[in-house]
């Protein structure tokens, strides 16, 4: 249950995301526990005893009916709960607190701040670049490819979103924790994919005011 | 109407209602135009089965039927050995390699094809 | 193995193996020998891939094999197992046993029948001929996404030899389904009417109607692949006014539809086996019948859920759909279990593989609606989440079926039981086996591994769960090897076996194991679904009037 993502999650986005999970989780587990139940149940109540033929019935239409008809309004409640999840999620703000273009090309990242103009790329680093967010502020993405298609996955986040050439793919991201977060390619792109890492450092306003600038200095 | 047809024709209803609901919701065009080859190739199925089907009497669909329905008939003649399946195979092999090795290969396939169909041709008529 | 047997099913002297007569047979029963030979084989293959995989992958940074050799690695078990393994045993199984099931006397199109047989074994062939050219053979996944499949640095002519292999098994698969659906509107025996067939003989048409559906996309999507690759086309290449994403719905509208190919003869085979071992008839026929055509149906309405993560698809009509179709697989478990419900259970074999199936299936399909839900499937899209899930529907599922069908059907096709004892360890091995290599995979994804990769973080819990992936694929591949061993030490017993060794119901059951070259020299009458259980107690009324 907590392996979707930790108990605090580090973005509204993933907040919402993780509710999503809760629900299924829990939903999940209630039906597993029920069907497991009763077929261990039918397997040890019923196991042969002797030769008599037991009743040899074949239908009842009112059983039938029922685990057809109570499963579709689960499974309503189900989308309703996914679609009322999945739209905040992916409204974009008209006006977000900054933008930054991430490239995704074999093998790397390239992350472009166009206001600050810092670019940062795989090839700096060691471990692929690291794009730095402000806290409790709303960063638009923009993301597409140069060649293939691409991944872009931060597990932490419980978020990722396909880098696809030709393609401008747009996503709001507000972090609420400070911290330092993993991220990877997760579209196989051939020989380089196991290896194209990235991270996500979200720090408070004021620090992230100081690294932007050294960052646009170097750039 | 039998259950083949009633399948064919509850099949294309389906598809149809789909492909307009997938229209009218999404607006995508590549997959209305999967879902509309669809439609349309049940249907033509659909329909064509309405037509075939004016003559049809299977025993197989007579519930009281039993054995003795089909004794003493000869329903048809099959093959039961045939060199034609391998020897096809191995010239549609040697197309395909041939697209992709040697254009050789591939002439000498289509070649060995349009004789297989000759053969098959002449052998059933 | 021969196909002329004396009527009795007694031991007939050994004939000599003729090949020439299997190279042309045309009967139904040695090309659905064929078929299961050749699926199994190339079981053994994708499975020894899978155990190189999860060697390489049993601790982080491993050098057991290199980024390129890796690639191609999962591509080949992906594509062996979808495309030579899974579809083609269930074609094979239905080959033997749909004719015999509805009292026919072959298949439509014998001939047919046997030229899809031998373009699907040369189609596999042609695939794997790719590992001989100097760029290897193909690696870019089973699934073979353009843009990247079409970057000829990424694959030469060995991506080519893929594509043109798997173009020829589809066309196999296509021209087999017409030959189902053909034999059985039109071969059944009198009286056999269609609500008297047998659940497994109603998966085959739906699985038919869903292939004649679903497979000439594919075909044409690898054409147009080819045409990219080679003839200057444009169709997945922006820079050409293309796009990548019509390649993914063109991919997964076959793709879906691909994946309940997969399940629904396996449906097939437990709806069979579950009433023998609990001494009643199948609960819900109508219903299960019906749950078959909805699941086919929608299953053509539901392709882009695997393409949620880019962000180009009406992500709310695919989810409704995908959740829809949770219903009538959800009726189906039911009937199931209703079938156990007060009835007389024995755990023979094949009964334990399809109680495997059952509750292996429930998970996979548990984590299926899970991943129907856009903001689930943005975290585990593309990672060992979504193979989690996979291999519980395809490997807890569909293969547990197989081997429940190999154990069920085996003395009908050879006239020889295979050993109890060693099927018992079998399933006891593979099924822990199995749930040892993918219950881990779930925590995998959801801790952040993706898939298609050589080797991972070093740090955090990736290392041990690898680990203990790797020591059950290790135990699964004792118990596939037990089985291997049962089949050779069970040729040796001569036991003659009758026509129905299990007490079984359906109309094969009629006839000797192996039947004849004829199939059948008298039928019962055929008043329900269950002739031969009919046959065997005529005190009670056959129930069904349909």
């Amino acid at each position: 249950m907590s392996a979707f993502g930790s108990w605090s999650p580090p973005t509204t986005q993933a907040a919402l995301l993780r509710s999503d999970w809760l629900v299924f989780f829990w939903t999940g587990l209630a039906v597993a526990a029920l069907v497991y139940g009763l077929i261990f149940f039918a397997m040890i109540r019923w196991r042969k005893r002797d030769d008599a033929l037991p009743r040899q019935f074949r239908r009842n239409n009112r059983l039938e009916i029922f685990y057809t008809v109570v499963p579709l309004v689960m499974v309503a409640v189900l989308f309703g709960v996914t679609y009322a999840v999945e739209r905040p999620v992916e409204s974009v703000s008209a006006h977000p607190d900054l933008v930054v273009r991430v490239i995704a090309y074999r093998w790397g990242w390239q992350f472009t701040y166009p206001v600050q103009g810092i670019t940062l790329d795989s090839k700096d680093p060691t471990d692929g670049p690291q794009m730095v967010l402000p806290v409790d502020r709303t960063t638009r993405i923009e993301i597409t490819s140069v060649d293939v298609t691409h991944g872009f996955w931060i597990p932490a986040f419980l978020f990722k979103r396909d880098a696809i050439p030709g393609l401008l793919n747009r996503f709001d991201l507000r972090p609420d924790r400070i911290g330092t977060f993993a991220g990877t390619c997760s579209q196989f792109c051939g020989l380089g994919h196991a290896l194209m890492h990235f991270s996500v450092r979200v720090v408070p306003d004021a620090a992230f005011v100081r690294w932007s600038r050294s960052a646009a200095n170097a750039s | 109407m039998t259950i083949g047809l009633r399948l064919f024709l509850s099949s294309a209803a389906f598809a149809i209602v789909i492909v307009l609901a997938y229209w009218f919701i999404t607006r995508e065009p590549a997959g209305t135009a999967l879902l509309g080859f669809m439609a349309f190739g049940l249907s033509f199925v659909a329909g064509y089965m309405i037509v075939a089907e004016r003559e049809a009497d299977l025993w197989g669909d007579d519930a009281r039927a039993d054995n003795s329905a089909a004794t003493g008939e000869t329903v048809g003649e099959y093959s039961v050995r045939s060199p034609l399946p391998l020897a096809t195979a191995a010239a549609l092999t040697c197309v395909g390699l041939g697209l992709v090795i040697s254009p050789t290969v591939a002439a000498l396939g289509i070649i060995a094809l349009l004789g297989l169909g000759a053969l098959f041709i002449v052998q059933s008529v | 193995m021969s196909a002329l047997a004396a009527e009795t099913g007694s031991a007939e002297p050994r004939e000599r193996f003729d090949a020439l007569s299997w190279l042309t047979t045309t009967d139904h029963k040695r090309i659905g020998i064929l078929y299961v030979c050749t699926s199994l084989f190339y079981l053994c293959v994708a499975g020894g891939i899978a155990i190189v995989i999860r060697t390489q992958l049993s601790r982080p940074e491993n050098t057991l094999v290199s980024a390129p050799v890796y690639n191609q690695l999962f591509t080949l078990h992906g594509t062996a197992m979808i495309f030579l393994m899974v579809t083609p045993f269930a074609f094979g199984l239905a080959n033997f046993v749909l004719p015999l099931q509805i009292g026919a006397p072959d298949m439509a199109f014998p001939r047919l029948n046997a030229l899809s047989f031998w373009v699907f074994l040369c189609g596999g062939l042609v695939v794997f001929s790719g590992v001989l050219t100097s760029g290897g053979a193909a690696a870019t996944g089973w699934t073979a996404y353009a843009p990247l499949s079409v970057l000829r640095i990424a694959g030469g002519s060995g991506q080519d030899l893929w594509i043109v292999g798997v173009l020829m098994v589809s066309i196999a698969t296509i021209l087999t389904s017409i030959n189902f659906i053909t034999t059985v509107f039109i071969y059944r025996a009198p009286g056999m009417t269609m609500w008297r067939i047998p659940i497994f003989t109603w998966e085959m048409v739906a699985t038919s109607l869903l292939v004649l559906m679903a497979f000439p996309t594919l075909t044409a999507d690898l054409a147009m692949l080819l045409i990219d690759r080679h003839l200057g086309g444009h169709f997945f290449d922006p820079a050409g006014g293309g796009n990548p994403i019509l390649y993914q719905h063109l991919f997964w509208f076959f793709g879906h539809p691909e994946v309940y190919v997969m399940i629904l003869p396996y449906f097939g085979v437990v709806s069979e086996i579950i009433p023998v071992f609990s001494r009643k008839p199948i609960f819900g026929y109508t219903g299960l019948v019906l749950a078959a055509f909805a699941i086919a149906g929608l299953s053509m309405g539901v392709w882009a859920h695997h393409m949620f993560t880019t962000g180009a698809v009406d992500d709310p009509f695919f989810s409704f759909m995908s959740f829809l179709i949770a219903v009538p697989t959800g009726v189906k478990f039911f009937n199931w279990i209703g079938t156990l419900w007060r009835g007389s259970i024995t755990f023979a074999t094949p009964m334990l593989f399809s109680m495997g199936f059952l509750m292996n299936f429930l998970l996979g399909g548990i984590t299926g609606v899970m991943i129907a839900s856009p903001p689930i499937d943005f975290q585990a899209h593309a990672s060992y989440f979504i193979v989690a899930h996979m291999h519980y529907v395809l490997g807890g599922g569909s293969l547990f079926a197989i081997f429940a069908a190999l154990f069920f059907w085996w003395p009908k096709m050879f006239g020889r039981k295979l050993r109890e004892d060693l099927g018992k360890w079998t399933f006891w091995l593979l099924f822990i086996g199995f749930n040892v290599t993918f219950l881990p995979m779930h925590f995998m994804g959801l801790a952040g591994m993706p898939r298609r990769v050589y080797t991972y973080d070093a740090s955090g819990p990736l290392p041990l769960l690898n680990f203990i992936a790797t020591c059950g694929a290790y135990l699964m591949a004792v118990g596939v090897v037990l089985f291997a061993y049962n089949i050779v030490v069970s040729a040796r017993d001569r036991t003659p076996v009758g026509p129905d060794p299990w007490g079984a119901n359906s109309l094969e059951w009629a006839t000797s194991s192996p039947p004849p070259e004829t199939n059948f020299d008298t039928l019962p009458p055929i008043r329900s679904e269950r002739p031969v259980f009919d046959a065997r107690h005529p005190e009670l009324d056959p129930g069904l009037a349909r």
